[in-house]
């Protein structure tokens, strides 16, 4: 029996900089976050966050889409030439074409306006935790696509296609066990680690239901093609195995 | 009958225009044939009669030449032609109590004027019909005129003329050239009438057209000066219109749009809550609020997404709306295809679902929704057991705006948007919405779209098999009343 261990990281603890030129909610932000363990520094535009960013370590920016001057886009693809800190991005719901370029610009997660502070607490959380365990890791960066029996899967965009290049609508928590399960293709997988690993990617508040009811409908979603739904195997008594020749390829989808 | 009539003779500005033509024509040519008729029947009888006074001087003088009685009535014979018969006599043959008509009175001054000898003697002018002389209707048989001269010893000489002219029968010739000419006018009228009319076709293709969704394309405005004022006008109005349409639009996205900034606050604030209970129920207030949002913003956009259409499993999309239900403890059944794929927009798609299978559990408290197929047509139905609508307001659920409250008799929130923006998603995609009230009681939406082929262009296609799609997986599944909120 293959188990990963799973590492627990501290994750409240780190310095973070909030980029929203409404000086409200940079304040509350800036409160809510240090309440929950970080060190946080507020900026109002592009020009003081890259200020903070040459005189200080950051560990995480949060940056607002639309800022006066420089957008948070163009910000976001600034930092990317000489960093790889991690980015949340704030986005409006409406702005699909926005949230797209935002996370092709380099930004490694985003949060709808308006949102939640602890879905934001969550992300960051999540973002961190990926960041640190890929810089011990061999990988320098998470892989953006997935390939395995013809499916394809944009982590950035969070899209699964079919072989046939249909897209199958999946759940939040559908999509980061599927994600889980294809970054341990091959491997049984007992139920806790699953939750462990799916959580891991976002907030964990979409693990209400059992990852048996997940793990059903996921299937059920993969049956769109035949065998589809034969790819996650029940071990008996231990757990699941996801049986495919899974490819992680860098870049952009098609 | 009458849109016989309609389609054979439409009620255009050419066809008007045609027919007034046609009249003023048709007016015209008899008209002028009458006219004509008459003043080329005088002239002809002016001109005959003058001719005749001139043979009947020179024949009398003939006659009264010659000395001996048979002699006379040889050469009376001689001097006959067709149209003038000449005959000596001893008597008049036109009675000296006829009646003298306007013509006699002519034929006589004319014969005084040419000869001036005849005023001394006795000469009388008459018609009579070929024998019928003396009957009740003298005027109708008057088709001869008579004339008799006496000579000097007291004999006289008689001439009949006809006077049936050439021009008493219609001349048909003159008629097929007329109708010939009237066609040729028509014929020409019709084609030029049509170049004419054009602008105004055009103004009103434009303007069926008409439509804020699209970018304004000015009417060009050339043709008569009439057509080029109607343009303009037509351009002004538009342009009023779509001006006075993006003001409001924007107006409105701009408050739905800056809403969010307070909304986020808020939500920021309540965090910094004690009460928890408190702080749950600010929470589902504000999602209510940000719901109404973004309803209000979707329907703004028209349909129109700046997404990019793709090849969407729909089956997919709509078990991901159903599931989500299903956790939040809702009553939702679903019977469907393994496979549905639709070309689409993933995001409009997900909300025009989802607010149809949330309108049906809202009202109806539970959902039925099956997913089939039928001649390529992906048929989606959407089932419920609520109160349903009544009939007068089928199609006003789909404007915006329009929550049939009253009807429902209790309140549930929602902007009445949900329905609107379901019909313009499906809409633009090329499918279509209807609603109808099950007999059993509740509403039954039915969504019709056009599935897509398996294109199986893709390389790595190898797994994917053709009878997927075909194959009718039938499955239940039953919503357990799990809380999670």
């Amino acid at each position: 029996m293959d188990q990963v261990p799973i590492k627990s990281v501290a994750d409240d603890h780190g310095h973070i900089l909030v980029v929203d030129d409404d000086p409200q909610i940079r304040l509350l932000v800036t409160r809510f976050l240090q309440r929950h363990g970080y060190e946080v520094t507020g900026a109002p535009d592009g020009r003081v966050m890259m200020d903070v960013l040459a005189r200080t370590t950051i560990d995480l920016i949060v940056l607002d889409l639309m800022l006066p001057g420089r957008s948070g886009v163009e910000l976001c693809r600034d930092v990317r030439t000489t960093s790889q800190v991690p980015i949340v991005m704030l986005t409006a719901r409406s702005e699909e074409s926005d949230r797209i370029i935002g996370l092709e610009g380099g930004a490694d997660d985003y949060v709808i306006k308006p949102f939640s502070p602890r879905e934001l607490l969550a992300r960051i959380r999540a973002v961190l935790r990926r960041s640190r365990t890929a810089r011990s890791a061999i990988e320098s960066r998470p892989s953006e696509v997935i390939t395995f029996d013809g499916w394809t899967m944009d982590l950035r965009r969070r899209e699964l296609q079919s072989p046939s290049g249909t897209l199958i609508d999946l759940s939040t928590g559908e999509f980061d066990l599927l994600v889980a399960f294809a970054e341990h293709a091959n491997r049984v997988l007992s139920r806790e680690s699953l939750m462990q690993f799916a959580k891991a990617r976002t907030s964990g508040a979409h693990f209400d239901r059992t990852i048996d009811v997940q793990i059903s409908r996921l299937r059920r979603k993969l049956e769109a093609v035949t065998n589809g739904g034969h790819l996650i195997k029940t071990v008996r008594g231990s757990g699941y195995l996801f049986a495919s020749d899974v490819r992680v390829r860098e870049g952009h989808s098609v | 009958m009458k849109t016989l009539t309609q389609r054979v003779w439409p009620d255009t500005v050419a066809s008007r225009a045609i027919l007034i033509l046609v009249a003023a024509l048709l007016a015209f040519h008899l008209l002028g044939f009458w006219a004509f008729r008459v003043g080329f029947e005088s002239l002809a009888t002016a001109s005959r009669d003058r001719g005749l006074a001139e043979r009947v001087v020179s024949i009398k003088r003939a006659i009264a030449s010659t000395p001996d009685a048979p002699e006379r009535d040889r050469v009376a014979h001689d001097l006959s032609s067709a149209s003038l018969e000449v005959h000596w006599s001893m008597v008049s043959l036109v009675l000296g109590n006829a009646q003298a008509t306007k013509r006699a009175k002519v034929m006589e001054a004319r014969l005084k004027e040419l000869a001036p000898e005849l005023a001394t003697e006795s000469y009388r002018v008459g018609f009579a019909d070929d024998g019928a002389l003396g009957s009740g209707k003298a005027d109708a048989y008057r088709h001869m005129m008579l004339v008799s001269v006496r000579l000097a010893d007291g004999s006289w000489v008689n001439f009949s003329s006809s006077t049936l002219g050439a021009s008493q029968h219609i001349d048909w010739s003159v008629v097929a050239i007329t109708i010939c000419f009237g066609v040729g006018i028509v014929v020409v009228a019709l084609l030029l009438l049509r170049w004419a009319t054009r602008p105004l076709r055009d103004l009103a293709i434009a303007a069926e057209r008409f439509s804020l969704d699209q970018t304004p394309q000015p009417l060009p405005e050339n043709g008569p000066i009439e057509v080029r004022r109607a343009a303009r006008a037509f351009n002004t109005m538009r342009e009023r219109i779509q001006r006075l349409v993006t003001e409001r639009m924007q107006a409105m996205a701009a408050v739905s749009h800056d809403l969010r900034t307070p909304i986020t606050r808020l939500r920021l604030r309540s965090e910094l809550l004690d009460d928890e209970a408190t702080r749950v129920l600010i929470d589902a207030d504000l999602g209510e609020m940000e719901a109404m949002i973004d309803s209000t913003l979707e329907y703004l956009r028209g349909g129109i997404s700046s997404e990019a259409i793709r090849r969407i499993d729909l089956a997919s999309v709509i078990e991901t709306i159903v599931d989500d239900h299903i956790d939040q403890g809702h009553r939702v059944a679903l019977t469907e295809l393994t496979a549905a794929p639709v070309l689409g927009r993933m995001l409009s798609l997900k909300r025009a679902f989802s607010n149809i299978v949330g309108n049906a559990i809202k009202y109806g408290e539970t959902a039925s929704v099956m997913i089939a197929e039928a001649n390529d047509q992906l048929v989606i139905t959407v089932e419920d057991e609520g109160p349903g609508i009544p009939e007068a307001d089928m199609e006003r659920v789909f404007h915006p705006f329009v929550r049939l409250e009253e009807s429902r008799g209790r309140q549930t929130g929602g902007t009445g948007l949900g329905l609107t923006i379901a019909g313009s998603v499906i809409q633009t995609h090329g499918g279509q919405i209807k609603l109808a009230n099950r007999a059993t009681g509740g509403l039954c939406v039915t969504i019709t779209m056009s599935k897509v082929g398996d294109t199986g262009a893709h390389p790595s296609g190898s797994s994917f098999g053709k009878s997927a799609g075909q194959a009718d997986h039938q499955r239940q599944i039953e919503g357990i009343a799990l809380k999670v909120r």
